[in-house]
C-alpha cells in the first residue's frame, strides 16, 4: 500500500468522523482496526483516524445505541471486538448524510458563487 | 453494555495484535514491527482512560474511591473498637433524641388538622386584660351582633359546655358534653363514621334532642358497637337520641364524650342564656369567607366588637379593658405544647452540638495518633483530596452507624415523648413514627460527618516533614492542641445552658411543691358526688346531709363536709369572680365593683379542710333557708374591703340579678386558702351556707387512717340514699394537687434527663482531652520529675488546666444562656429569665465535675515512671 506522505493528509471535519465510521459499517461488522484501515484506503490515504479519536468516537457510538459490539476472532488468530451498526445507528447515518449534503452545497455556494449560479 | 476494564484491554490487545500482523506480511521484521504498532497506537493508558471515561463519569469513579476508602475505614475501625463505640453512641444520643423530639414537633405543630379546608378555619377568643380573664368567651346576644355584621367570616360556628348526668351507657354518670348550634359541625368542617351530624334542622326549641357521639367515647366505652344509632339517652332532665358518630377530630375547646343540641339543655332555653349580654359561656369558631384574609377578619371582627362595646357601656367596663382576637384553630390548639416542644428542640439540639463536639475530639486525637500514617500517605503522593476522602469515608462509617442506632433509638423514644406532650396538646396522642425520623436522621448524620473530617489538620507539603515519617511517638501542635480545648470548653458552656434550665425548671417545681397550700392534703378524701343541674330542692339538700351523717359514722372518719368546688381540680370551672357591693365600701371613682369567688360550704367543711378561723363564727346548722342569710369571707377580702376590722356583721350582695337582690350578713372570717392554684396568692371568696344556697355536689371526708379504704363504704352509703347517684373521682387533696404539678415534674424531669447525658458527655469529653494531653506530655513530664519538680506540681497543673476549661466554659455558657434567655422570653410569653440559684447551681455542679474529670489524668502525670518515660525514645 502505498503511503500519502504527512502533509499531503487531511484533518478531519469535526463530527465527520461518527458519519464516517457508520458509513464504514454499512458492509457488515469490522473490529476498530479495520474501520481505521477502511477509511484510510477509501479516501486513497488522504484521510488517516488517529486511533486516539477512533476508539473513543465507537464507544461513542456504542453508549448511544448506534452500534452494537461483540468478541470474535481476528485474523490474527487474537481476540478482538467487532462492531455492528444498528437499525437507529442506519438511521442516524441516512440524518448524517442529508445533513453533509447541505453543509457541502452551502459551503460550495460561498466558495464558488458563480458555479452554483450556472447550474 | 458498558465494558469492564479487562475488555479495554482486550481491545487494545487485538487492536495492536492485528496491526502487527499487517506489518509483518507487509515484510518487516517482527520486533520492528511491534514497536512500530506501538508507536502508531499512542500513549496507551490515555487512550484506555478517554475510553473508559465515555462509560464511566468522573462522579462514579469518585464514588468507587470512596467505596474502597469505607472499606478501609470499616478495617481500620475495628481494630479501634472502643473509640468506635464511643463514638458510634455518643452520636446516636444526639441524633436519636433530635430524631425523636422533631417527629413530635411535625406531628403537633406542623401536622394539618383532620378538619376539612382546615386553614380557613378560625377561633375567637373574648378576654379582659384588666381583670385578669384570658377567656371571657361570648353571650348569646354577642355571638347575634357578629352574625349580622361580620362579612369575612362565612359562617359561625359556637360550642359551650355544661354537665350532664347521663343515663343510658351503663351506670349513671356525670358527662361533659357540647351543647352545639346547627352550624358548628359545617364550620368545623367535620364528618360523622357513622349516621349523621348536627344540622341547621336541630336548631330551634322544637326540634327534637339529638346527640353525636365523639369518636373516643364511641370506640373506647363502646367498643365501636354500630347499633347505637338511634338509642336514647337521658341528659338530666331532658331525652336525646345518638344520631351520629363524630369521625376523629381534635376535642377543641373541651375533650367531651357527646355533643348534642341547644335543645337538650334547659340552661340554653333560658331567658339568662339568650337576652343576658354579660352572660358568656360559649365559645366561637369561624369559617373565612372566600377571598378573604385572616387579617381583614381581624380587622372587621375588632371593628365590630368596638362597636358594641359602645353601644352596650354597661356590660364591657372600661376596667375589664376587653379584647378580641382571633388565630388560626390550628395555632390555638397546638399553643400549650408550643413553649415546651420548642424548649424540647432547643435542648436536643443542645445535646446534639455537644455529642459532635464531644466525638471531634475523640476524631482529632485519633487523627493526631495516625498522624505518621498519613504523613507517609503523603510523601507517597497521596493529594490532600485523598487523604480528606479517607477521613471522610471514617467518618461517614461512624456517623452512619450512629444514624442507624439513632434512628432505632428514636422509634420508642417518639412514643415517650408523645406521651409527655400529650399533656399539652391531644394532638400528641396520635403522633407516629414515619419516614421524617429517617431523613432527620440521615440529614444529621451527614452533616456530623462533614463536621467531622474536616476537624484534623492534613500534613502540610510545606511544613518541614518533622515527626510524622521519623518516629512513631505522638506529639500535639499547638493548634490541634487548641482544637481540643475549643471543643471541650464549648461541651462545657452548653452543657452549662442545658444545667442551669433544668436547674430552673427543677427550682420552680420545688417552690410549687413546697408551698404551703393551706389546706389538710393529706388525709382529706374529694369525691365528686354531683346533683342535677340547678335542683335546690329541699330533697337534695336532705340527701347530702344525711349521706355527711352516715359517713361521719363510719370508723375512721374524723369529719365529712359538702362543698362546691374540690381545690385545684375544679379551677377554672367558674370564671374569674362574680362582682358584688358592700355596705361601708364605696368603690372610688371609676374603680369598679370588687371580683369574689363564690363556694358553698357545709357547717364542718373549714375543720375538716383544716382552714382555721381568724373571727366571728362558723356556720350552723341553723344558717339554713328562712333564717338569716349569712356569708363568710377569706382574710383578704375582709381586710381590704374594712381596713378597721371591722367586717363582722356588715352586708353584702351579688350584683348579678340570678342571685335575687338578697343581703347577705358577714358572720365570720376564714384564713386565705387558694384553691385555684397550687401557689397561693391573696383571694377574695364568699362562702355560703349549704343550706341556704343548695347543692353543692363535691363531699370532703377527713381519715385518720387511709383515706382510699374508706371509698368503697362511701359508695355503698351514697347508693343506698339514691341508687342513680354518680360517685366519680375520688382523690385525696394530695393526689390532687400531685396532678396539677404532673405537667411541671415531667418538663423539669425530661430537661434534667437532657442536662445529665450533656453533663456526662462534657465530662468525659474534658477528661479524654486531659488524657490525651498527659499521655502525649509523658517524655515531659519525666524530664521534669526528673530534675526535681515535686509531683503534686504536675498533678496541680494538669488540675488547673481541667479548671480553665471549665471556667472559660462556665463563662462563655452563663453569657449564653442569658442570650438564650432574652431570646426565649421575646418568642415566648410563659418563660421567665433564672435565677441566680440555678445559675450558681449549675456553675458549682460544672466546675466540680471538670475537676473530677480531671483527677485522673492528673494523678497519671504525677505518677510517670522517670525511666521509663526518658528511654519511650
Amino acid at each position: 500500500m502505498a503511503r500519502t506522505p504527512d502533509d499531503k493528509r487531511l484533518e478531519l471535519l469535526q463530527g465527520t468522523l461518527d458519519m464516517l465510521v457508520l458509513r464504514t459499517l454499512q458492509w457488515g461488522p469490522q473490529h476498530g482496526h479495520g474501520i481505521g484501515q477502511a477509511i484510510a484506503s477509501q479516501s486513497d490515504d488522504l484521510l488517516k483516524v488517529e486511533t486516539g479519536s477512533l476508539y473513543p468516537a465507537l464507544h461513542r457510538l456504542e453508549k448511544r445505541g448506534w452500534l452494537k459490539s461483540e468478541w470474535g476472532i481476528s485474523e490474527a488468530n487474537q481476540k478482538a471486538k467487532y462492531y455492528r451498526m444498528t437499525a437507529a445507528g442506519r438511521a442516524q447515518l441516512l440524518r448524517e448524510q442529508d445533513r453533509w449534503s447541505l453543509l457541502v452545497d452551502a459551503i460550495g455556494r460561498i466558495m464558488n458563487p458563480a458555479r452554483t449560479v450556472k447550474e | 453494555m458498558r465494558p469492564d476494564e479487562r475488555d479495554l484491554d482486550d481491545e487494545i490487545r487485538g487492536h495492536l495484535a492485528i496491526s502487527v500482523k499487517d506489518r509483518i506480511e507487509r515484510g518487516e521484521d517482527p520486533e520492528a514491527a511491534r514497536l512500530a504498532a506501538l508507536r502508531e497506537f499512542g500513549y496507551v493508558p490515555a487512550l484506555r482512560e478517554s475510553m473508559r471515561r465515555v462509560w464511566y463519569s468522573r462522579w462514579f469513579d469518585a464514588a468507587a474511591a470512596l467505596g474502597q476508602d469505607i472499606r478501609v475505614a470499616f478495617r481500620s475501625l475495628r481494630r479501634a473498637r472502643g473509640l468506635a463505640a464511643t463514638v458510634v453512641v455518643t452520636l446516636a444520643l444526639g441524633i436519636g433524641a433530635n430524631a425523636a423530639i422533631f417527629s413530635v414537633v411535625r406531628g403537633v405543630l406542623l401536622r394539618p388538622l383532620a378538619n376539612r379546608d382546615e386553614a380557613r378555619l378560625i377561633y375567637i377568643r373574648q378576654s379582659a386584660p384588666g381583670i385578669g380573664a384570658r377567656n371571657l368567651t361570648f353571650s348569646v346576644p354577642e355571638i347575634a351582633d357578629f352574625k349580622a355584621r361580620v362579612t369575612t367570616i362565612s359562617a359561625f360556628g359556637d360550642f359551650s359546655t355544661i354537665s350532664f348526668t347521663m343515663v343510658g351507657f351503663g351506670e349513671p354518670r356525670i358527662v361533659q358534653a357540647g351543647v352545639v348550634s346547627g352550624s358548628f359541625f359545617d364550620v368545623m368542617g367535620l364528618r360523622p363514621v357513622l349516621g349523621r351530624l348536627l344540622n341547621s334542622g336541630d336548631d330551634g326549641l322544637n326540634a327534637a334532642g339529638a346527640a353525636v357521639l365523639t369518636h373516643r367515647f364511641w370506640t373506647n366505652s363502646l367498643n365501636s358497637d354500630p347499633t347505637v344509632i338511634g338509642k336514647k339517652i337521658d341528659l338530666g332532665p331532658r331525652t336525646a337520641t345518638v344520631v351520629g358518630v363524630l369521625e376523629p377530630s381534635v376535642p377543641y375547646p373541651a375533650d367531651t364524650e357527646i355533643i348534642a343540641n341547644i335543645v337538650t339543655s334547659p340552661h340554653h332555653l333560658g331567658a339568662t342564656m339568650i337576652t343576658g349580654r354579660t352572660h358568656r359561656m360559649t365559645e366561637l369558631f369561624g369559617r373565612l369567607a372566600h377571598g378573604a384574609t385572616l387579617e381583614a377578619a381581624r380587622t372587621e371582627l375588632s371593628a365590630v366588637h368596638a362597636a358594641m362595646v359602645s353601644e352596650h357601656p354597661d356590660a364591657y367596663s372600661a376596667k375589664a379593658d376587653m379584647q378580641l382576637s382571633a388565630r388560626p384553630l390550628r395555632e390555638q390548639i397546638t399553643a400549650p405544647a408550643r413553649t415546651i416542644l420548642l424548649l424540647l428542640l432547643a435542648a436536643s439540639a443542645v445535646v446534639f452540638v455537644i455529642a459532635c463536639s464531644n466525638v471531634a475530639n475523640l476524631i482529632l486525637a485519633r487523627s493526631v495518633r495516625r498522624e505518621g500514617e498519613l504523613a507517609v500517605r503523603a510523601a507517597l503522593g497521596a493529594s490532600r483530596g485523598a487523604l480528606r476522602r479517607t477521613l471522610l469515608a471514617e467518618s461517614l462509617v461512624l456517623c452512619g452507624a450512629g444514624a442507624v442506632l439513632g434512628v432505632l433509638l428514636a422509634r420508642p423514644l417518639v412514643a415517650v415523648v408523645a406521651g409527655f406532650a400529650a399533656r399539652f396538646s391531644v394532638r400528641a396522642l396520635d403522633v407516629t413514627v414515619d419516614a421524617s425520623l429517617l431523613w432527620v436522621g440521615a440529614g444529621l448524620a451527614m452533616a456530623a460527618a462533614v463536621l467531622l473530617a474536616y476537624v484534623p489538620r492534613l500534613p502540610s507539603p510545606h511544613a518541614p516533614t518533622g515527626g510524622g515519617l521519623v518516629s512513631a511517638g505522638v506529639r500535639i501542635t499547638p493548634g490541634t492542641n487548641r482544637r481540643l480545648r475549643v471543643f471541650a470548653t464549648t461541651q462545657i458552656a452548653l452543657s452549662f445552658v442545658l444545667l442551669a434550665g433544668a436547674g430552673m425548671l427543677v427550682a420552680t417545681l420545688v417552690a410549687l411543691q413546697t408551698a404551703s397550700t393551706g389546706f389538710d392534703t393529706r388525709r382529706v378524701l374529694a369525691l365528686d358526688v354531683p346533683a342535677a343541674v340547678g335542683d335546690m330542692s329541699a330533697k337534695s339538700i336532705d340527701f347530702y346531709q344525711e349521706a355527711t351523717r352516715r359517713i361521719g359514722e363510719l370508723p375512721g372518719v374524723e369529719g365529712v363536709a359538702v362543698g362546691s368546688f374540690v381545690p385545684w381540680r375544679d379551677a377554672g370551672s367558674f370564671g374569674s369572680g362574680m362582682p358584688f357591693i358592700v355596705e361601708g365600701y364605696t368603690p372610688a371613682d371609676g374603680e369598679e365593683n370588687p371580683l369574689a369567688r363564690i363556694r358553698i360550704v357545709s357547717p364542718d367543711f373549714f375543720a375538716v379542710l383544716g382552714v382555721p378561723m381568724v373571727a366571728g363564727r362558723t356556720f350552723t346548722d341553723a344558717d339554713r333557708r328562712g333564717n338569716d342569710n349569712v356569708v363568710m369571707v377569706s382574710q383578704t377580702l375582709a381586710q381590704r374591703l374594712f381596713p378597721n376590722g371591722d367586717a363582722l356583721n356588715r352586708h353584702l350582695a351579688w350584683t348579678d340579678p340570678m342571685f335575687g337582690k338578697i343581703r347577705h350578713r358577714i358572720v365570720g372570717v376564714v384564713e386565705d386558702v387558694d384553691d385555684e392554684n397550687v401557689v397561693p396568692g391573696p383571694v377574695l371568696t364568699v362562702y355560703h351556707p349549704f343550706a341556704q344556697m343548695g347543692v353543692g355536689g363535691r363531699v370532703f371526708v377527713h381519715t385518720s387512717g387511709d383515706p382510699y379504704a374508706l371509698l368503697p363504704p362511701v359508695r355503698r352509703i351514697i347508693r343506698e340514699l339514691s341508687p342513680n347517684q354518680p360517685v366519680e373521682r375520688a382523690a385525696t387533696l394530695e393526689d390532687v394537687r400531685a396532678q396539677v404539678l404532673a405537667p411541671d415534674r415531667l418538663n423539669a424531669f425530661v430537661m434534667s434527663g437532657f442536662a445529665g447525658v450533656a453533663l456526662l458527655i462534657a465530662v468525659v469529653g474534658v477528661a479524654g482531652v486531659l488524657a490525651f494531653s498527659v499521655s502525649a506530655r509523658v517524655r515531659e513530664f519525666g524530664v521534669r520529675l526528673a530534675i526535681g519538680s515535686p509531683p503534686h506540681s504536675l498533678l496541680m497543673g494538669v488540675l488547673s488546666e481541667g479548671a480553665v476549661i471549665a471556667a472559660i466554659g462556665i463563662v462563655a455558657g452563663a453569657v449564653s444562656s442569658y442570650a438564650f434567655a432574652g431570646v426565649a422570653t421575646a418568642y415566648l410569653a410563659s418563660f421567665h429569665l433564672p435565677g441566680v440559684l440555678p445559675i450558681l447551681g449549675a456553675a458549682v455542679v460544672l466546675a466540680g465535675a471538670a475537676v473530677l474529670a480531671s483527677l485522673m489524668p492528673a494523678a497519671r502525670a504525677s505518677r510517670v515512671d522517670v525511666l521509663q518515660a526518658l528511654r519511650s525514645e
